[in-house]
């Protein structure tokens, strides 16, 4: 299968199908009507196949080019079928596991991400842990053969719905840095977690706090190796600034487009978002081929952070100008949705690494400008 | 083009635009030629080499001249739109009123197109026949002119495609103002490695490693946007309104460059004893040809609202 052929197949099946994966429409729809929603489209494209190009046969896919995987969210998302968020956790966690988990369990867990059947989240950040990733505390000890891992995770998305949790813990000593962190696949209804959702400022269970205590996760769901845990995060990184960037960059498109079908913004505000979503979009575009070539991705992806951060809080800037009434005073659902959307992006300059320590790694890592002390 | 042609041409160009006559050397180097076979990728590569160089040249003249099917040479010089515009120089036969590039004080003909109703017609003048005035302006090494003159009376001239020209030379500008950019960025970058303050480079502040990477960012966007573009016109297959994009999104990103650059490096970064201050003459003018990122703006925030839709998504 190649691109032209998944493409125009996949259009069809969504033609023929888009009345089955419409989402549940209204101002009161709950955040879990919404997960249960995403389950089902992610059901439906995985029995039909969709779902299972791109990703290799050792994990239940059917193989090829992984622009496969960026078109089918570009599809769903361009047909408001899903929100990227949420159905691009998939591309941010699946390959690493892929690449670190023992292939058994790769084989046994990817299939059921893929399928729907699960929910899968990413303990990374701690309370005093943001962009200084390395200095983690979450604690994980070897007793016998099994970790227990002791400590607390924060700004942890989805996990009230999660199954599963990519966690990076605290293995070597308090001063160990990025050599003493170790990855775990975690099992999220195991013993001593307990998960509290954190309401964000639109008006969502966002993100949660996630405590562990004495929590015990068998040693085989080590990924990667001991005190190789930093090697897992620095590959699963720039994962979050690929194929689901590309698909965010989808919705930006969708949703320029509802506002200009219905609204007039001042000509030169709109020309430059509509530039600034093209120069994204170029961008992306290259990634998501370098990345289908096989090649290794790295610090070069925070340039296209940096730009869909800065693009997403220029659309919804331009949305908060030319819809100011609807934003701030609206309660119909279509306000209530240009209002959650405008306040989410705020979000975008924060999330997966700060505007900031994007900002970092562009100057240590690509302009090589040296230590920055 | 192959990886190794591309690498070849490349290097060849930059010899070329060392040599004290440019214009000759490339000329003599075949580069037309080039332009014929390969299109727009060999313009691509050129006015990236001139852009960082800072060197001028009027190949502008030719990129125009092949878009427009005429076949160019030093002795044929098209004239520009009005700075900051992109409509053709004359309308329906009033007087003809644009720019030329150096090339216009040289050539002995001149070809110019006139809008009528939207369709293009194209008539070669004798230079002799235009008023042509040298501008010193911001950038006198650049040797623009304004060109003023009457559309030849009788003169239907032949019909030609003016917007794919317009956006081969936005195409090509972008290019020029992307290497102009990348020269700004080093220039800043090397001098922000060895100024010492505070026992130790300035490179070490974020506040200046953020202007830096600020200037990355705004270059890469302006480069995969050209490329884009660029493939879309080698294609066919895509609206000219995407080469307009690129061309404003490469001015204004060389104008974030050059006001980060000059910062970074202030009182040097000021004088007409460094580098820069040629850069930055040189793109803020280059701005303003075939369109600047202002008017390019506001042109398609307009078209957007009278069509109610986005240019067409880029497909992956």
């Amino acid at each position: 299968m190649d691109l032209d052929q998944f493409r125009a197949g996949l259009d069809a099946w969504l033609d023929e199908h888009e009345a089955e994966l419409a989402p549940p429409a209204g101002a009161d729809v709950t955040f879990d009507e919404e997960m249960a929603h995403l389950s089902k489209v992610k059901r439906l494209t995985y029995d039909a196949g969709w779902m299972r190009w791109g990703w290799p046969e050792r994990v239940g896919g059917l193989g090829g080019s992984t622009l496969m995987r960026a078109y089918l969210g570009e599809a769903l998302t361009v047909r408001d079928l899903v929100e990227p968020g949420i159905y691009s956790m998939t591309e941010v966690l699946a390959p690493t596991v892929i690449t670190f988990a023992r292939p058994e369990l790769a084989a046994e867990m990817v299939p059921r991400l893929l399928r729907g059947d699960e929910t899968w989240c990413q303990g990374f950040s701690e309370p005093g842990t943001g962009s200084n990733l390395a200095s983690l505390s979450c604690r994980a000890r070897l007793d016998g053969d099994v970790w227990r891992v002791t400590g607390q995770k924060v700004w942890t998305s989805l996990a009230q719905y999660a199954h599963r949790c990519v966690l990076l813990t605290r293995t070597g000593p308090p001063e160990s840095g990025s050599r003493g962190i170790t990855a775990l696949f975690v099992d999220m209804d195991s013993p001593g977690i307990t998960v509290r959702p954190i309401r964000a400022i639109h008006g969502r269970d966002e993100f949660c706090e996630v405590f562990f205590d004495d929590v015990v996760v068998p040693v085989d769901r080590t990924l990667g190796e001991v005190n190789g845990g930093w090697a897992v995060a620095m590959d699963l990184l720039p994962y979050e600034r690929s194929t689901a960037l590309w698909h965010r960059g989808a919705f930006l498109r969708r949703r320029l487009t509802d506002l200009l079908a219905t609204e007039s913004p001042d000509p030169a505000a709109l020309g430059s978002v509509v530039q600034q979503l093209f120069a994204f979009h170029a961008r992306s575009r290259g990634t998501q081929h370098r990345m289908a070539r096989g090649e290794t991705l790295g610090p070069e992806t925070s340039i296209d952070k940096v730009l869909l951060a800065t693009t997403e809080q220029a659309v919804f800037d331009l949305v908060a100008d030319t819809v100011a009434d609807r934003v701030v005073l609206g309660d119909d659902p279509t306000s209530a949705r240009w209002r959650r959307e405008f306040l989410y992006s705020r979000a975008a300059t924060i999330y997966g690494g700060t505007a900031e320590v994007q900002r970092n790694i562009i100057a240590r890592r690509l302009l090589d400008l040296g230590a920055d002390r | 083009m192959e990886d190794s042609v591309t690498q070849a041409l490349a290097d060849g160009l930059r010899r070329v635009l060392q040599q004290p006559a440019p214009d000759t050397a490339l000329e003599e180097f075949g580069w037309r030629e080039a332009l014929a076979t390969e299109g727009l990728s060999v313009a691509a590569l050129l006015f990236a080499e001139q852009g960082a160089a800072g060197v001028a040249s009027t190949a502008l003249d030719d990129v125009l001249a092949a878009a427009l099917d005429r076949p160019g040479g030093p002795e044929t010089a098209v004239i520009l739109p009005a700075y900051e515009r992109t409509a053709a120089p004359s309308t329906d036969g009033a007087p003809i009123r644009g720019l030329g590039t150096a090339r216009v004080a040289r050539a002995a003909t001149a070809i110019v197109v006139s809008d009528a109703g939207g369709r293009h017609r194209a008539v070669a003048i004798p230079t002799a026949e235009l008023r042509c005035t040298p501008i010193s302006g911001l950038d006198p090494r650049l040797g623009l002119a304004t060109v003023d003159g009457e559309w030849p009376a009788g003169e239907a001239g032949d019909e030609v495609d003016w917007p794919r020209a317009v956006a081969a030379g936005q195409i090509a500008l972008a290019y020029e103002l992307i290497g102009a950019s990348r020269t700004m960025l080093t220039l800043a970058r090397d001098h922000a490695l060895v100024r010492t303050q505070f026992d130790r480079p300035i490179a070490a502040f974020q506040a200046v490693r953020h202007r830096l990477a600020e200037c990355l960012v705004a270059i890469e966007a302006a480069q995969a946007a050209a490329d884009a573009a660029r493939e879309a016109a080698e294609s066919g297959g895509f609206p000219t309104s995407l080469a307009g994009m690129a061309k404003a999104l490469a001015g204004r990103g060389a104008r974030t460059v050059a006001r980060h650059c000059q910062q970074v490096l202030a009182g040097i970064g000021f004088t007409a004893e460094h580098a820069l201050h040629g850069y930055v003459r040189r793109v803020l003018t280059l701005d303003g040809l075939l369109g600047s990122a202002r008017t390019l703006t506001v042109d398609l925030g307009q078209e957007l609202l009278r069509t109610r839709q986005l240019p067409p998504a880029l497909p992956l």
